[in-house]
């Protein structure tokens, strides 16, 4: 039983799948793993080989475009040592096309697939909890710290939603931003991070939302542990309405 | 008076609609305009009743000529009247959508002098949002009952979803409770918005620059518990609008007591759970292939507390099962108690790989509590078929039949185990 090693990046772990699929002749025994360059580690380091990255995913988006997604989220997550359940995942991927994520009874098509969900759920999430503030030279700033690595999609998210506005999203945690200015999108990352000043009109605005986010609920019906379950704590911090309570 | 006083009063009389989707439709953005809208729907935040905000929910008045008994803006409460000026809805609507507070507008209205002056001013907020502010994000509109045919068409033209309440059941209870309202003027536009809609489908394909007619369909609401009917009433209601007037959805909304008048029924608290028993019991009308007849009837008119409808359906129809889980057809999975339609999608899609095995439908996702009873898995049953339904019962009452012992109410025991 072989075990493999690569670099810890995306590109890495495509080029590796790429060559363990192609040259072992049975991939079910094998591991894969990120390389922590410690003196003792047993295994065949497989360099990256971004040809062979690309090529093995063009073939995957042909063979299942809905793969392509899964490894899109899975990315996100910043998972480790899920390497050898993603190689299986891939294989059976190239295998039975599309329908791989309904198998789930398989052990590591369920791992994949669930983890995954997750990113793609926190996205779907922070559509809707991200909070725009209003600066002083017009421009809107949004701040987050999500689970996952979700700054790249979301971004194209409100690249079509607010068009005609300008704005930024900045991740605190991996200090990360998207930009969006005059209509073109760019993704770096901040050195440094030094608040903005405000608008004007942007407090009277806050307490106006505020105040509708506070008459809004029906106080018969007050249920503050399904609020929290809809809503986890955890994304409360950057949230303009639950500010100063 | 100023926007946040009005803004106080006019989301506080719009609470009670329990209606804040955001989906059916999907709109692009362009580049001159701002908004866009998602298949999906999203939910922006959670109020304190653990409810979704969706949609800036306001009233454009709650100045109202009506005396309807349950309402809090009815004429004879003495409650602050404000109205909104059409510019206010419009500042607030793209103030609160530039930040990413909500997913658009949902405007509903007192009748301030008559429905067609009042419908009128709706419609022009929605105009001016649409055409000076090229707004693209979600508009949901109330018909307010009794206007004119051309205001509602001029309301589904701006709108993604237009809805005219039911708000009662029944004809008595529309002219106990709310006198001055009629059904014909709030099943009119009903039908007028299901043909609207279906001949807007029609020109749609023939043509796709045709403009959208309430792309997202139409919606209604109910309260329930202000009025005497009973649960098969109000769900024969359902079916009937799901299937003649083509309905996204119907809404139920827990009477809550906002006035004293002894028309209506004294109650210590909103019926929530009967609320939620009914959105069961819909769901099993949209999705799970039920029809009211089999849910309820005549001498069982009511919804069963201690138990969710399909679980309730499950224990009178001992014949039915066992279910084979590897050879079932997705109708007949639907009917297992703890396989909700994404189970039974992924049990089929399992199917084309292998044989399923106990422990593969645990990794799918299927409530394992509430199925073992109902299903074998390649012959094999889970525990001992053939129960007799009173036993049955009370383990489903017990949560598990593991020794706990029953409290004051079964209610309380079988609410956490027994919700999906």
């Amino acid at each position: 039983m072989n075990r493999y090693l690569y670099d810890g990046t995306a590109e890495g772990l495509l080029s590796a799948v790429a060559r363990i699929l192609s040259e072992e002749a049975d991939p079910d025994q094998v591991t894969l793993a990120e390389r922590e360059n410690t003196f003792f580690e047993e295994g065949i380091y497989l360099a990256t080989d971004t040809a062979a990255a690309e090529e093995f995913f063009s073939r995957l988006q042909q063979q299942a475009a809905e793969a392509v997604y899964t490894f899109y989220y899975f990315t996100m997550t910043e998972r480790e040592g899920m390497e050898t359940s993603m190689l299986r995942y891939l294989a059976l991927a190239m295998q039975h096309g599309n329908k791989v994520n309904g198998y789930l009874t398989h052990t590591a098509v369920k791992e994949i697939v669930t983890v995954s969900r997750k990113a793609g759920r926190e996205l779907h999430r922070m559509k809707g909890l991200l909070r725009f503030e209003k600066l002083r030279d017009g421009a809107y700033l949004a701040k987050m710290e999500p689970d996952n690595n979700i700054i790249h999609p979301l971004a194209l998210h409100f690249s079509k939603r607010l068009r005609a506005e300008d704005w930024f999203i900045y991740d605190v945690r991996r200090r990360t931003a998207a930009r969006w200015h005059r209509g073109t999108l760019s993704l770096g990352a901040i050195e440094q991070f030094t608040a903005p000043q405000m608008s004007e009109e942007e407090q009277a605005v806050q307490e106006l939302w505020k105040t509708f986010f506070g008459t809004i609920a029906i106080p018969e019906r007050r249920n503050p542990r399904l609020q929290k379950s809809n809503m986890p704590m955890k994304y409360w911090k950057y949230l303009t309405e639950k500010q100063g309570k | 008076m100023e926007t946040l006083a009005k803004l106080q009063i006019l989301s506080g009389a719009a609470r009670y609609d329990a209606s804040c989707a955001s989906s059916g439709c999907r709109r692009e953005g362009n580049p001159y305009s701002t908004g866009n809208t998602s298949q999906s729907g999203i939910c922006h935040s959670w109020s304190d009743d653990g409810r979704c905000i969706s949609l800036l929910k306001i009233l454009l008045s709650n100045d109202c000529i009506y005396d309807c008994a349950y309402c809090v803006n009815r004429t004879s409460n003495p409650v602050e009247r404000a109205s909104f000026e059409a510019r206010e809805v419009v500042e607030l609507t793209m103030e609160f959508y530039r930040r990413n507070y909500i997913e658009g507008l949902f405007l509903s209205s007192a009748v301030m002098k008559s429905p067609d002056q009042t419908m009128e001013r709706m419609v022009s907020v929605v105009e001016m949002l649409r055409t000076e502010e090229r707004f693209g994000g979600y508009i949901h509109l109330k018909i307010i009952p009794g206007s004119s045919p051309e205001l509602v068409r001029r309301a589904g033209f701006y709108a993604d979803r237009i809805s005219v309440n039911i708000e009662l059941p029944s004809q008595e209870s529309l002219k106990r409770l709310a006198p001055q309202k009629e059904k014909h003027s709030i099943l009119e536009p009903m039908t007028l918005i299901g043909r609207q809609i279906g001949e807007n489908l029609v020109e749609r394909r023939s043509s796709r620059k045709a403009p959208k007619f309430a792309p997202a369909g139409q919606s209604t609401q109910m309260i329930v518990g202000a009025s005497p009917e009973s649960d098969f009433q109000i769900l024969r209601l359902s079916q009937g609008l799901y299937r003649k007037m083509n309905l996204k959805r119907v809404y139920y909304s827990a009477f809550v007591p906002v006035n004293q008048d002894n028309r209506l029924p004294v109650l210590a608290a909103p019926p929530l759970l009967r609320e939620h028993r009914l959105y069961q019991a819909d769901w099993l009308l949209r999705f799970y292939g039920f029809t009211a007849e089999e849910i309820l009837s005549d001498d069982m008119p009511n919804l069963d507390e201690s138990f969710d409808p399909k679980t309730a359906w499950a224990l009178r129809h001992p014949e039915f099962y066992p279910v084979e889980i590897n050879r079932a057809d997705y109708a007949t999975l639907l009917r297992v108690p703890g396989i909700g339609v994404t189970s039974a999608r992924r049990i089929i899609a399992a199917r084309r790989f292998s044989v399923i095995t106990p422990e593969g439908l645990k990794k799918i996702g299927v409530v394992m509590k509430r199925a073992k009873y109902f299903i074998t898995c390649s012959g094999r049953p889970f525990e001992k078929q053939g129960r007799s339904a009173l036993l049955l019962r009370n383990r489903f009452l017990l949560g598990d039949g593991s020794g706990a012992q029953f409290g004051e109410s079964p209610k309380q025991l079988v609410l956490p185990g027994l919700f999906i």
